[in-house]
């Protein structure tokens, strides 16, 4: 009897259910498109009449795209429209402020072309223009994919899921990421949307550093080897330190995997840009060896003025311009979980700028006297280079600070290198982005306030970035070690390519195409046909440090 | 010298990375770290560079 009671209830669940399901799932499924009525929309014919100068018609419900026009607006339109209006949003915010680095392509040929003699214009000007196309070329080819291969989800970009391989190899108990592997030549699953946003933007950032080397090497550097020298730089080394900083590599795992704070952080590459390309450029520097006529035979230093401090002004400020781009477009986007910090990270920008140009201008005033226009010029791209990782992690008093002493600091080191280890840098490219770069690498780990995270995790490490002044000693320990990383090996890796191509091709010019100028012997034009030029006057005779003329003067 | 300095370039970040395994110490670690980082700089601007300087165009 008992058992037949149950049996019969049992059925009597299991129809119920049945009527329940029927009646319901199709109220489910209809969930995410349930029809909405009552939105009052502006008629066509209004506007067709009117027009709409006070902007109060243009932008309504009308504009959302519906997918069954049947049906009428649902709320599933509403969703897929704001999920597309927040990529839309990030798409065209990283893609301008990567318009705007491209740009500061212009500013780095016009800086070096105008700290260089006008024998060389037309070379240096070349090196800084053909950076575009071969570091481009190299970067399509393999170096997206070596450095952004896996680095997927980017949210902000909508997912660029294509990017899913990292090779990670396990040692010592750890899994060490080394390299992409998704991406070569943007091809298969990688012809994405998203992707080519994000190669756009890390392109020319990648094309920042390769820009860096030119500075350092220029009016002695043979064109051939700059060629192959660029194409290294944009295919391996760059897209390497890339990686493991920025595309899920060990650097940016060091948090999670040793706790060390948020792992490394390097917000947009004073260390991944320009560290990589200052030390590239020591490397390089070092091998060409000092320019003729830049030392006498006791070692003292001579002076060797460029040829245009209008180029050299124009070009900072064409910077400093750029750097708009640079550092709040590293957000990625401007919709997003902390992506409105872009006004906080401009202006940290644009303090650090102003504050290292002013520092360095005191710093040569009260030092020699004088205030030194190319060491104001240097000052301000130190500063800019100094807070380009921690734009996004420190408050305006850091930024300030770290602009100061970035001003500082690049004077220092143009003497430094000039005068005790005579190494010869026409523009001061080592000091203002090697130093710097480093140096701000470094304040990260001293100057992250403990505020910003844009998303719940930096590095997979949950919390704020916060570095030692606020809390943190762990977070300044990991930037030490992508400090020991540069140093260690972007730098060697650099040198052995670099010692390569000067077994090979040679990396220097013949002493005669040095002393007529290199337009001619190298590139087969003259950058000034109709002026005359003072080629013996600075040729072999008085030379020094352009980056600092008031300092070997004294 | 060339090797030498690589060598002691790269020994530094070998040192800088050894300290994480070697200690769990933040202190630790940044110790090992700066010292690495010197020791990087040593072979970079020391010893390689010197060696560039003894062969310098300006010598000639």
């Amino acid at each position: 009897m008992k058992g037949r009671f149950g049996v019969t209830n049992l059925l009597l669940a299991a129809i119920g259910f049945i009527s329940v399901l029927s009646v319901a799932a199709p109220l489910w499924a209809e969930e995410g498109s349930t029809v909405i009525t009552g939105v009052a929309a502006p008629k066509s014919d209004d506007i067709a009449g009117k027009g709409d100068p006070g902007a109060e018609l243009t932008g309504t419900v009308n504009d959302v795209t519906v997918a069954d026009s049947k049906k009428g607006l649902t709320l599933a339109d509403l969703a897929n429209q704001a999920g597309q209006n927040k990529v839309a949003i990030n798409f065209v915010w990283t893609l301008v402020t990567g318009f705007l680095v491209m740009f500061m392509q212009a500013g780095f040929a016009l800086v070096e072309t105008g700290l260089v003699r006008a024998k060389n214009a037309n070379h240096t000007m070349m090196m800084n223009f053909m950076v575009y196309g071969l570091g481009l070329f190299a970067y399509w080819v393999c170096g997206f994919a070596i450095q952004m291969g896996g680095s997927a989800p980017i949210a902000n970009l909508g997912g660029v899921y294509p990017l899913n391989h990292e090779f990670v190899a396990n040692l010592f108990g750890k899994p060490w990421g080394l390299f992409g592997t998704k991406g070569l030549f943007l091809s298969g699953a990688t012809y994405d949307v998203g992707i080519m946003v994000l190669f756009l933007f890390q392109m020319v950032f990648m094309d920042t550093a390769t820009t860096i080397v030119t500075g350092a090497c220029a009016e002695r550097w043979k064109y051939s080897a700059f060629a192959a020298s660029t194409i290294f730089l944009g295919a391996l080394t760059y897209p390497l330190y890339g990686n493991w900083a920025w595309g899920g590599g060990w650097l940016s795992q060091l948090g999670a995997n040793f706790g060390l704070g948020h792992g490394y952080c390097d917000f947009a590459g004073s260390g991944v840009v320009h560290a990589v390309g200052g030390l590239t450029g020591l490397a390089v520097a070092m091998q060409l060896g000092p320019r003729i006529g830049k030392y006498n035979r006791d070692g003292s230093p001579n002076v060797i003025p460029g040829h245009d401090l209008v180029f050299v002004l124009t070009g900072c400020f064409i910077l400093a311009f750029g750097w708009f781009g640079f550092n709040p477009g590293s957000t990625l986007g401007a919709s997003g979980n902390g992506c409105l910090r872009i006004g906080s990270i401009a202006t940290n920008t644009m303090l650090a700028g102003c504050t290292g140009s002013l520092a360095a201008l005191l710093y040569m005033w009260i030092r020699y006297g004088k205030p030194d226009a190319s060491m104001a010029g240097n000052g301000l791209l130190a500063g800019l280079v100094a807070i380009t990782a921690p734009s996004g992690f420190v408050n305006t008093v850091g930024a300030a600070i770290i602009g100061w002493v970035a001003g500082i600091l690049v004077c220092l080191s143009v003497e430094f290198l000039d005068r005790i280890h005579k190494i010869d840098d026409p523009v001061g490219a080592i000091s203002v982005h090697g130093t710097n770069g480093l140096w701000g690498v470094l304040s990260v780990g001293l100057f992250a306030d403990g505020r910003s995270n844009y998303g719940g995790s930096w590095n997979g490490v949950n919390g704020n970035v916060t570095g030692l002044f606020y809390g943190d000693a762990g977070q300044l320990v990991a930037q030490l070690i992508g400090i020991a990383t540069l140093l260690g090996i972007v730098f060697t890796l650099s040198y052995v390519f670099n010692w390569i191509v000067d077994v090979v091709v040679g990396q220097r010019v013949g002493a005669r195409a040095e002393l007529a100028g290199l337009d001619i012997p190298e590139m087969g034009a003259l950058c000034y046909p109709d002026f005359q030029l003072k080629t013996a006057d600075y040729g072999a005779g008085t030379s020094g440090s352009v980056a600092a003329p008031a300092v070997a003067k004294r | 010298m060339r090797l030498l300095g690589v060598l002691c370039i790269v020994g530094g970040w070998v040192l800088a990375v050894g300290g994480l395994f070697i200690t769990p110490s933040n202190a630790g670690r940044m110790v090992f770290a700066c010292l690495g980082i010197a020791l990087s700089l040593y072979g970079n601007l020391g010893v390689l560079n010197g060696y560039y300087l003894e062969r310098a165009i300006w010598k000639k």
